[in-house]
C-alpha cells in the first residue's frame, strides 16, 4: 500500500502488530529510564505499542544509539578457549525519528557498510529494521536541515514517512520494505482524501518555510574553504572557550567514533563511543599527541564532518539537526564557525 | 547595557591598554536565548577592542569560569624550567562561586594567584534555561531579554509573549546560594546581589531522610540515565587531572561503557574526589547533556565535609585541604566495634 | 535481606579485608597462631597502612562481587606511620557515609581498628562482620555482572 491515515489511537496497535510479527520496536516514550529520559521524550524499546509519544521536536539523543549502541559486546571470551561473538538476530522497527535523524542513518551506512570493511554488528541490525520517520511540523531555531541538503519532510533513511495532521497520521511509504508493511496492517488504515494531502502539502511547505528564514548563507564552497583555512588563525579564537566534553559527539548522529576495549574479569571485547574531543583520543603510546590541544580537536571535528567526509562519501556528514549547538556548555555555535571560516 | 557591564569593559579596556594583562576572562552574549557565554580575549587578538566592547553581566551568565584556569596556566611536561613559557597574567570576572573555585585552585598550585586579576561582580542569581522552557509548555525560547524589576520578558516560538519573574526561573543552586558575594577579589564592583540563602543543605536532609530502599532506586534512576560523555568532569573546575581515573587501564578501575555499574562507581568517585573542593556551582548538571540529577548527590559530599570537618572549599589559601589532613578529635562513630 | 534461594543455596558471604601490615594484619596473624576460630569468608589483601586504602580499591572490590569489605588499621595513635590511619579516619568516614547515601547497607563496608597483640578482637571483628553481612545478603546493588 502506497500510503494511508491512521488514527493517532490505533498507533499502538501498529507497533503492537509489528512486535507480535517478529520486531523490536523503537519509539520516543516519556518518562522511561535510561540515558535521555531526563531531557524529555526518549527512545526506547516499547511493549505492545504503549507509551509511544509524539510531542516532541527531537529526543535529546538520535536514534543512531539503536543501530550502533554506546555499549556494545562484540564478542565475549572465557579462559584461552573461546570466544563467542552473536550478532543480533531480530529486526528492528524504529517510528519517530525524524528526517534528519533517518537521513543520518543512511550516513552511517556508509561509515559502516561501505566498500572496503562492512561492521556485522551494525549491519546485523540495520539491513533488518524498518523506519518509520515523522515528518517535521515545527523545526525548531536550531534546527539547519535544509542549509545541508535536508528538508522537513524527507524520506531518505525512513521506509515509511508519517506526518502529524492532528487527529491522524499520514503514513505515506517510502521504500518496497515500508510498502510492505503498509500493505500487510492494511486494515488499520483508511484512505487519505485530497484534504488530507492538501494539509500533508501544507506542513511540509510551513516547515520549510521556517527553517528558510534561518538558513545558513555562504556555504557554497563551503569545503574548499574549509580545506583553505587549515592554518587560519581564527581556529584559535573559535575554539578557545571549548571544554573537550565530548557531549556534542554523544549527540550527534552521524558521529561514529568508538573505543574497543577488553574486560577481562567479564570475558568481554567492547565496543563503546569515543569522541575526538578527548585527548586521549589520539595519545599515543610514546606520549606524543598529534591533536595535543584544543583548536586542533575542534577543527578536526569540523574538518572531519564538512570536508573529509565529502572527500570519502560524498556527503557533508552534517544534517543539521541542532543537537550540538544546543549541548554546549559553553555554547559553542557550529553555525557561527561556519560562518567565520566560509567568510573568506 | 547595565552599568555593571559599562564597568567590566573600561576595567579591561584599561586592563588592555597599560599592559598589565595578556588576556582577559569574562562574559559575552551567547548565540542561543537565556544564555550569556564564556569570552577569552588575548591581548594579540585582531578583535580585541570589539570583544571588549561586547562584555556583559547578567542573568544568563552562569558558566563557572575558573575551569579554564588549569590549562591556561598549566606547565608544558617537555620544556624544563627556564624554557617554559611565561605564565599569562589574566584579568577575569568573578561572581561568588567562580571566585570559590579560584581559591581552590590556586590552593591546589593550579593557578599563581600573583597573575590573576579578579573582579568581582555582584550576583542575583542565573536563570535556569529549563525552568524558562518549563513555563511555556513545551514551545521553544525566541528570545530573552531582562525588565525593569526583576523581570524576564520572554518572547516564546509561537508569538506568545511572557513577564516572568526572575526569581521564580533561578537556577538551583542560585536559590541554594550561601555565598552569593564574591569577597577576596582585587576590585569589586557594587550592585544588587542575593542575600545567602537560609535552610543549608536542606535538599540533602529531604533525600537522606528517605528510605535506602528509595534513595538506591532514586540514585540508580539518575545514573541509568547517563551516557558517560565525561562532560560533568570538563565543566568541573576543580576536575583537572591529566588521567582521570576513569581513563586508566592499569589497572581498569572501571570499564568505558555505559554498563551501570561503571556509571554509579564513576560518579561517586568523582563526587569522592570532589570533597574540600566542590563549591556547588552546578557546573556539572549544566553541562550534562542528558540532565542526570547530579546535584542531590554532589551535594551530599560537600555536607558532610562541612558538619565532619568544619570546612568548606573556596576561602582560605592556607588552611589544609581536609583529606590531607586530621583532627584529634575527628569523629569515630562509623568505626565497627565488634 | 537475604532472599530464600540463597539461603536455600547455602551461600556464604565473601568478604574483602584490607588489613595494614602493622597492625591488624599481625592481630590476624595472631589470632591464628592462637586457634581462635573465625568464619574462612574473608580474603585478606594486606597493605602497608590503612592511609593506602583508595577508596577505589573498595568500590572495585564491591563491583568485582564481594558480598562486604572490611578495612581494619591501627589504633589512632598507633599508626607505625604516625598519621596514615588518622587521615584515613576522614576518607572512611566520607566513603561510608556516602555509600550509605545512595542506598548501600551500611553492614556492607566495614571500618575499624585493631592492634597487633588484639587477636581476640580481630576474631570478634570479623565474625561480626560476617553475621552484618549475611543478614543483608548477597551484594547487588554495584556488582558488574559476569557475562
Amino acid at each position: 500500500m502506497e500510503r494511508g491515515l491512521l488514527k493517532k489511537e490505533d498507533l499502538g496497535r501498529l507497533l503492537a502488530a509489528a512486535q507480535e510479527g517478529g520486531r523490536k520496536v523503537f519509539a520516543p516514550v516519556e518518562g522511561g529510564t535510561g540515558p535521555a529520559s531526563g531531557t524529555g521524550p526518549a527512545f526506547a524499546e516499547v511493549q505492545a505499542g504503549r507509551g509511544v509519544v509524539l510531542e516532541y521536536g527531537n529526543p535529546a539523543l538520535s536514534a543512531k544509539g539503536i543501530f550502533f549502541p554506546q555499549r556494545e559486546a562484540l564478542c565475549r571470551f572465557h579462559g584461552e578457549r573461546t570466544a563467542e561473538a552473536s550478532l543480533p538476530q531480530t529486526p528492528l522497527l524504529v517510528f519517530g525519528a525524524r528526517p534528519c535523524d533517518a537521513r543520518a542513518l543512511t550516513f552511517l551506512d556508509k561509515v559502516f557498510g561501505d566498500r572496503l570493511f562492512r561492521d556485522p554488528y551494525y549491519l546485523a541490525r540495520r539491513e533488518k529494521a524498518l523506519v518509520i520517520g515523522l515528518a517535521c511540523g515545527h523545526p525548531g531555531e536550531t534546527c539547519l536541515c535544509t542549509s545541508f541538503g535536508g528538508s522537513p519532510a524527507g524520506r531518505q533513511g525512513s521506509d515509511i514517512l508519517a506526518f502529524d495532521l492532528g487527529e491522524e497520521l499520514l503514513f505515506e511509504a517510502a521504500t518496497d520494505k515500508g510498502r510492505e508493511l503498509l500493505g500487510e496492517q492494511a486494515s488499520l488504515f483508511r484512505e487519505a482524501g485530497e484534504a488530507e494531502l492538501e494539509a500533508r502539502r501544507g506542513i511540509e511547505e510551513k516547515a520549510e518555510s521556517a527553517l528558510g528564514e534561518h538558513l545558513l548563507r555562504g556555504l557554497e564552497e563551503l569545503k574548499e574553504k574549509l580545506d583553505r583555512s587549515f592554518e587560519d588563525p581564527q581556529w584559535e579564537r573559535l575554539t578557545r572557550t571549548c571544554l573537550g566534553c565530548g557531549a556534542c559527539t554523544y549527540l550527534c548522529p552521524t558521529c561514529h567514533c568508538f573505543d574497543i576495549t577488553d574486560e577481562e574479569r567479564e570475558g568481554l571485547r567492547l565496543r563503546s563511543w569515543d569522541s575526538c574531543q578527548y585527548p586521549l583520543f589520539t595519545l599515543h603510546a610514546s606520549g606524543h599527541n598529534p591533536r595535543v590541544n584544543k583548536k586542533q580537536r575542534m577543527r578536526q571535528r569540523i574538518m572531519h564532518k564538512f570536508s573529509y567526509t565529502v572527500e570519502r562519501s560524498g556527503e557533508v556528514f552534517c544534517v543539521g539537526c541542532g543537537r550540538c549547538i544546543r549541548a554546549c556548555p559553553v555554547n559553542l555555535d557550529m553555525r557561527e564557525i561556519l560562518a567565520a571560516l566560509a567568510r573568506k | 547595557m547595565n552599568d555593571v557591564s559599562r564597568r567590566i569593559r573600561e576595567k579591561a579596556r584599561e586592563l588592555f591598554a597599560t599592559g598589565r594583562i595578556d588576556a582577559f576572562l569574562g562574559y559575552e552574549p551567547g548565540s542561543l536565548p537565556l544564555r550569556a557565554r564564556p569570552c577569552l580575549i588575548q591581548a594579540g587578538d585582531e578583535d580585541r577592542e570589539r570583544r571588549v566592547g561586547g562584555l556583559v553581566w547578567d542573568s544568563f551568565c552562569a558558566n563557572n569560569l575558573a575551569v579554564f584556569l588549569p590549562k591556561l596556566f598549566e606547565q608544558d611536561p617537555g620544556a624544563r624550567g627556564k624554557a617554559q613559557a611565561p605564565k599569562p597574567r589574566l584579568g577575569m570576572v568573578v561572581k561568588g562561586c567562580d571566585l570559590r573555585s579560584v581559591t581552590a585552585l590556586v590552593r591546589e598550585k593550579q593557578a599563581p594567584r600573583g597573575n590573576l586579576l579578579l573582579i568581582g561582580v555582584p550576583c542575583a542569581g542565573m536563570v535556569d534555561t529549563g525552568a524558562v522552557e518549563e513555563r511555556l509548555a513545551g514551545d521553544e525560547v525566541l528570545s530573552a531579554s531582562e525588565g525593569e524589576g526583576g523581570k524576564l520578558l520572554v518572547r516564546a516560538r509561537d508569538g506568545r509573549e511572557l513577564t516572568l519573574f526572575r526569581e521564580e526561573v533561578l537556577q538551583a543552586c542560585c536559590r541554594e546560594c550561601r555565598f552569593p558575594g564574591p569577597e577576596a577579589v582585587d576590585l569589586l564592583i557594587e550592585g544588587p546581589s542575593r542575600k545567602p540563602a537560609e535552610g543549608v543543605y536542606e535538599r540533602i536532609r529531604a533525600f537522606e531522610a528517605r528510605t535506602a530502599e528509595e534513595r538506591w532506586e532514586a540514585f540508580r534512576r539518575e545514573i541509568g540515565k547517563c551516557i558517560r560523555c565525561g562532560a560533568c568532569r570538563q565543566a568541573c573546575p576543580t576536575c583537572y587531572c591529566k588521567e582521570c581515573f576513569a581513563e586508566q587501564t592499569d589497572p581498569r578501575w572501571i570499564g568505558a561503557g555505559t554498563e551501570l555499574s561503571d556509571a554509579m562507581i564513576f560518579h561517586l568517585v568523582r563526587i569522592f574526589h570532589q570533597a574540600g573542593r566542590c563549591v556547588e556551582c552546578d557546573a556539572c548538571l549544566r553541562a550534562c547533556p542528558m540532565g542526570v540529577d547530579l546535584r542531590t548527590f554532589r551535594g551530599k559530599i560537600v555536607k558532610e565535609v562541612e558538619e565532619l570537618f568544619h570546612y568548606l572549599p573556596g576561602f582560605s589559601l592556607e588552611e589544609a585541604p581536609p583529606l590531607s589532613t586530621f583532627k584529634e578529635g575527628d569523629g569515630e562513630g562509623f568505626i565497627t566495634e565488634p | 535481606m537475604m532472599d530464600q534461594a540463597s539461603q536455600a543455596s547455602g551461600w556464604e558471604p565473601k568478604i574483602v579485608a584490607f588489613l595494614c601490615t602493622w597492625c591488624s594484619y599481625a592481630g590476624a596473624d595472631l589470632a591464628g597462631v592462637s586457634r581462635l576460630q573465625y568464619g574462612p569468608n574473608i580474603r585478606i589483601i594486606r597493605v602497608p597502612c590503612s592511609g593506602r586504602i583508595n577508596p577505589l580499591y573498595i568500590l572495585k572490590a564491591l563491583q568485582n562481587g564481594a558480598d562486604g569489605v572490611l578495612v581494619a588499621g591501627c589504633h589512632p595513635g598507633d599508626c607505625h606511620y604516625i598519621s596514615g590511619n588518622l587521615v584515613a579516619r576522614r576518607k572512611f568516614a566520607l566513603l561510608k557515609s556516602l555509600l550509605s547515601y545512595v542506598g548501600i547497607e551500611e553492614e556492607r563496608v566495614q571500618f575499624s581498628w585493631v592492634s597487633a597483640s588484639e587477636g581476640g578482637r580481630f576474631a570478634a571483628l570479623v565474625a561480626k562482620v560476617i553475621e552484618d553481612v549475611r543478614r543483608v545478603g548477597p551484594a547487588g546493588k554495584l556488582v558488574k555482572p559476569c557475562r
